[in-house]
């Protein structure tokens, strides 16, 4: 794993169209990072395909695809300025492996309560692309009918108890809804995602230690980017690996390399596993990297990925993790393993570009909500007063 | 019928809800859900329902109590979160960012089956500061998203945590101790007082005199008073601070003419203060007054917090005041 603000030799943004090609290259090059992966190989850090379905290891593939274009289709419909988007927008790129590898480990019915970078949670637990976009374009046919937008898309039918623009309250809803399956005997399993900021919060504190007291069937996934916002990790908390604040409450808790969707399926799979058979909750520490600003589109261009040029973190640092993209080196393994050749892989990208450009195409053409809407869903079956007028 | 204790009928409201509901959950720190009747028959919900749904005491976590039942609450199964009475704002902020937006911030998705109890102190004397507040119903009435009902006696107390518990959206019942100085038959059978509903204590035509919770336990106590004074009140409890049942209080004062609203809450954003703006919009040129506690803290000392609160011989001369 590259050390945070490690500097090295400067190198020109990735063109957009050859980012996989341009990171698998990277990727066998900067092999040199190997060495502290190797000395945690026994941790799940480093793990082949073995054991793992070929339709499950396909579906992570292209699932990370999915939430990848799509971000990326949407950060360039942002920039492009011609469709007016407007609101939040955190862009979840890079962290792809985090969600796909947890939620191949999960049933349709388990539950997830994500934050606000949680495009990828959502498009993982099967967010429907089309409404995604929708909200985020402020459509009626929006998963949240334009009421939410980006940071606050949910969709309780797939057990997605939404995305969050507050930082913390998954962990006690996730604790909650875990504690829900537990009194219906349903076995179901409740994940909550978190930023490393999130675990600075006394909600993250309580939502695990009840989980640990009552023996929840919780999972508590934090995404170590390492910044805080733009406060470097070590600077916000004494613990550099947050996985071991597991050990304080004597549940089970781990660390695993977040731009490897195997690891991670490892890791979630136990997890799952432990909250399903034994009913107790696991801590798991995903190291990763966005590779885009905190917010918005700083540092950003059109037909590049990754933000460059931000004041808080070296250029290097991001060209070392975007290396370490989990997406192409899923390909080699998928293509060296026989599951997918090249001419397959390229389909499999094209059909996700179609169906993410198509989902923008839905959001574009897609009405805009009533502006008398926001008196609604106040509370369920009636509205409240245009108080704004006088009558 | 019997009077019953205020929260010995609501544990009846919960059992009931709770016999028949088989997976709604209670979350609670420090009033453990037992207690006695006064023919010696004893609720125990704990011994009832068992060490999940109820679990034998919970540690001192109010904000897990209120997030976990919204959690649980989220997946369609009813909560109840029992709050103690010297917390009344910790969860303040999963209230308002949380619980009280949810259902209107993901376009009407997100069901809340979730019931917070909050225990309250009232102006109580020897507490102090921390343990003798009331009105905090205000802070949250001005949370969108939020039902908040006070009830001023045992059997409205009942009524109204059982409406609660047919709800779909998020009702806090501010339970005050002092209620129990207004004895109320009660009945063992289950019933529902009407979210949203005043009761009209009685009529009158001087003036109208409006107060829910322990404020309309006082009103009670003042009515004597007011009677001797030869002042005919019309005397009109809310029940529920969110949503305002204005209309009969406005009714009401188009026949006085006079309006008193007594609130143990502050002066400064109080509910009076909400009730008179309605009530003056829709009825102007009418006189309006309010009693409420200071913009101070309770002190301690029983001559300081007892001279701070509005009781029956305040609202007495306050409503000669407006009669004269």
């Amino acid at each position: 794993m590259p050390e945070f603000n490690e500097t090295g030799p400067e190198k020109k943004g990735v063109s957009r169209r050859s980012f996989l090609q341009f990171a698998g290259v990277a990727a066998t090059a900067t092999a040199v990072v190997s060495s502290a992966r190797v000395a945690m190989a026994g941790n799940g850090w480093t793990i082949g395909l073995e054991g793992v379905p070929d339709e499950r290891a396909l579906w992570m593939y292209r699932t990370m695809l999915r939430s990848r274009w799509w971000e990326e289709e949407m950060k360039e419909a942002f920039l492009a300025g011609k469709d007016g988007l407007y609101g939040a927008f955190h862009i979840s790129i890079g962290e792809e492996a985090c969600s796909a590898g947890v939620m191949a480990a999960l049933n349709e019915d388990d539950y997830i309560a994500s934050n606000h970078r949680g495009h990828s949670h959502l498009i993982a637990k099967g967010g429907d692309l089309s409404k995604m976009s929708a909200e985020l374009f402020f459509k009626d046919s929006g998963y949240n009918k334009g009421f939410g937008g980006s940071m606050h898309i949910t969709d309780v039918s797939k057990g997605i108890l939404g995305m969050n623009g507050i930082i913390g309250p998954q962990y006690l809803f996730a604790a909650g809804a875990a504690y829900s399956a537990k009194v219906r005997g349903t076995k179901q399993v409740a994940v909550a995602f978190g930023g490393d900021g999130s675990v600075n919060n006394g909600w993250y504190y309580s939502g695990l230690r009840n989980a640990a007291l009552y023996k929840l069937p919780m999972i508590a996934v934090v995404e170590n980017n390492g910044y805080q916002m733009s406060m470097p990790q070590q600077r916000t908390n004494s613990l550099i690996n947050l996985h071991q604040f597991g050990a304080g409450l004597d549940i089970a808790h781990e660390s695993v390399n977040g731009m490897d969707v195997m690891a991670v399926y490892a890791v979630a799979k136990r997890a799952v596993e432990r909250a399903r058979n034994e009913s107790l909750p696991t801590l798991i520490e995903a190291k990763t990297y966005r590779y885009y600003d905190h917010s918005g589109l700083a540092g950003a261009k059109p037909g590049v990925m990754g933000a460059f040029g931000l004041p808080y973190r070296s250029d290097a640092e991001v060209r070392a993790w975007i290396a370490e993209d989990p997406i192409p080196k899923l390909r080699r393994q998928l293509v060296a393993n026989s599951i997918l050749t090249e001419e397959k892989a390229d389909e499999i990208e094209a059909e996700v570009r179609k169906e993410v450009t198509e989902s923008i195409e839905f959001a574009r053409n897609s009405a805009a909500p009533d502006a008398q809407a926001g008196l609604q869903h106040v509370f369920a079956g009636s509205s409240v007063s245009p108080s704004q007028f006088i009558v | 019928m019997v009077n019953k204790p205020s929260n010995f009928a609501m544990l009846e409201a919960l059992q009931h809800g709770m016999r028949n509901d088989p997976h709604m959950t209670m979350l609670y720190e420090y009033q453990r859900p037992v207690a006695a009747g006064p023919l010696g028959n004893v609720i125990d919900l704990y011994k009832e329902f068992g060490d999940l749904r109820i679990p034998d005491w919970g540690p001192i976590d109010e904000e897990w109590h209120v997030g976990g039942a919204a959690g649980i609450a989220m997946t369609g199964v009813r909560a109840i979160a029992r709050v103690p009475s010297m917390c009344v704002t910790r969860c303040f902020e999963l209230v308002f960012n949380q619980v009280g937006k949810l259902r209107h911030m993901t376009g009407g998705q997100v069901n809340m089956p979730l019931v917070i109890w909050q225990d309250a102190a009232g102006r109580n004397p020897g507490m102090a500061g921390q343990h003798a507040d009331a009105g905090q119903e205000a802070l949250y009435a001005s949370i969108p998203g939020i039902k908040v009902v006070v009830p001023s006696n045992p059997y409205d107390a009942k009524g109204l945590l059982a409406a609660a518990l047919q709800e779909n959206d998020p009702v806090i019942i501010f339970h005050y101790p002092a209620i129990d100085g207004n004895p109320t038959d009660v009945p063992d059978d289950n019933y529902v007082v009407p979210i949203g509903e005043a009761a009209i204590r009685q009529e009158g035509t001087d003036l109208t005199i409006v107060g829910y919770g322990p404020a309309a336990v006082e009103i009670k106590r003042a009515l004597p008073g007011l009677e001797e004074a030869g002042i005919s009140a019309e005397v009109i409890d809310p029940r529920t601070v969110k949503p305002m049942p204005i209309d009969p209080i406005i009714e009401s004062v188009r026949k006085t003419n006079r309006l008193l609203v007594v609130d143990h809450g502050h002066e400064t954003l109080g509910t009076a203060a909400e009730i008179i703006a309605r009530v003056a919009i829709a009825v102007p040129g009418a006189k309006f007054a309010r009693s409420t506690f200071p913009d101070a803290p309770p002190p301690g000392a029983r001559e300081m917090i007892a001279w701070m609160t509005p009781d029956a011989p305040k609202i007495v001369e306050a409503a000669k005041h407006m009669v004269a």
